[in-house]
C-alpha cells in the first residue's frame, strides 16, 4: 500500500510542469551565463579573488601527496609563503576547495533531481586512453596557464584584463585542433 | 524508408552530435536516424543542430538518464 502511494506521488511530481522546467529540462544558455556572472560578481566581491576551479586541484594533489607521506616545499609552484600557509591550513580553510566540493555535490544533486544520475559505461580502450590524455593536458595547461577556462578565462575578461583575451584566442585554435585531432584518432 | 541506430551511449560531447552529422550525410531522404545517448549535453546540441538543418526531430527520454534523439532526414 505504501508503495503505491510513494508511486502515485513520484509519477505526479513528473508531470508538475514546474518540476519539468526547473528540475528535469536543461536551463536555457542565456540563463545560466547571467548566473554565472552574478556568482562571479558576488566572489569577487566577497573574497576579493576572481572565480577559479583548478588552482584548488593543484592543492587537492599536494595534499594527497603529503597524505602518503610526500612533501611540495622544495617544489617551485608552493614555493610562495601564501602557497605554503593555504597548505598549511588544511582543505576546511580553504574557500576554493569548499566551492569545488559545493559544485560536485551541487551538480550530483541536479543530476538526481531530473532523475538522470547514470554510470557510464566505458565503451573503448581508446576512450579510457583520450580522457587519461586529454585530462593530463588540460591539467598541466591550466597550471602553466595560471588557470583554466574559468580562471584565466571567464575571470580575466570579467576583471578587464588582457590576459582573458589571449586565453581565449589560445583556447579557440586549441579547440579547433583538438577537435580535429578527435575526429582523426577517437572517431 | 530505413532506419539507422547509432549507439552513442558512454560517449561525451562532441562524439554524438559528429556521428550523426556523418550519418545524415550518407542516407536517403526520409531515412531516420535514432541516436541512443546517455549525455544531457548531446541531448541539447543534436537536436539544435537538426532543427537548424531542417529535419524532423523528436527526442525521448527512454530510461533515466539515457535519450533516444530520432531525426528524419528531409532533404
Amino acid at each position: 500500500m505504501e508503495a503505491k502511494t510513494e508511486e502515485k506521488f513520484f509519477n505526479k511530481v513528473q508531470k508538475n510542469e514546474f518540476y519539468k522546467k526547473w528540475l528535469k529540462s536543461a536551463w536555457p544558455y542565456i540563463t545560466g551565463a547571467i548566473l554565472l556572472s552574478l556568482f562571479q560578481i558576488v566572489t569577487l566581491a566577497t573574497t576579493s579573488d576572481p572565480w577559479g576551479v583548478s588552482g584548488t586541484f593543484a592543492n587537492w594533489g599536494a595534499w594527497i601527496y603529503e597524505a602518503f607521506g610526500g612533501s611540495v616545499d622544495k617544489w617551485y609552484y608552493f614555493s610562495s609563503e601564501g602557497a605554503q600557509a593555504t597548505l598549511e591550513a588544511g582543505l576546511l580553510a580553504h574557500g576554493g576547495s569548499i566551492r569545488n566540493i559545493g559544485i560536485i555535490l551541487g551538480a550530483l544533486l541536479a543530476t538526481l533531481l531530473a532523475s538522470q544520475f547514470k554510470f557510464k559505461k566505458i565503451k573503448s580502450k581508446k576512450q579510457v586512453i583520450a580522457a587519461v590524455l586529454g585530462g593530463l593536458m588540460m591539467g598541466y595547461g591550466a597550471r602553466i596557464a595560471f588557470g583554466c577556462n574559468i580562471g584565466a578565462l571567464f575571470s580575466g575578461i570579467a576583471s578587464l584584463s588582457l590576459s582573458g583575451w589571449v586565453f581565449a584566442i589560445g583556447m579557440f585554435g586549441g579547440a579547433i585542433i583538438g577537435s580535429k585531432l578527435l575526429v582523426k584518432f577517437f572517431m | 524508408m530505413k532506419e539507422y541506430v547509432i549507439d552513442s551511449f558512454g560517449e561525451a560531447c562532441p562524439v554524438p552530435l559528429i556521428k550523426a552529422q556523418n550519418k545524415i550525410k550518407e542516407i536517403e531522404v526520409g531515412d531516420v536516424v535514432v541516436l541512443q545517448i546517455d549525455h544531457s549535453c548531446a541531448m541539447k546540441n543534436v537536436p539544435e543542430w537538426a532543427r537548424k538543418d531542417g529535419h524532423n526531430v523528436e527526442v525521448e527520454e527512454v530510461d533515466d538518464g539515457e535519450w533516444e534523439v530520432i531525426i528524419e532526414k528531409t532533404h
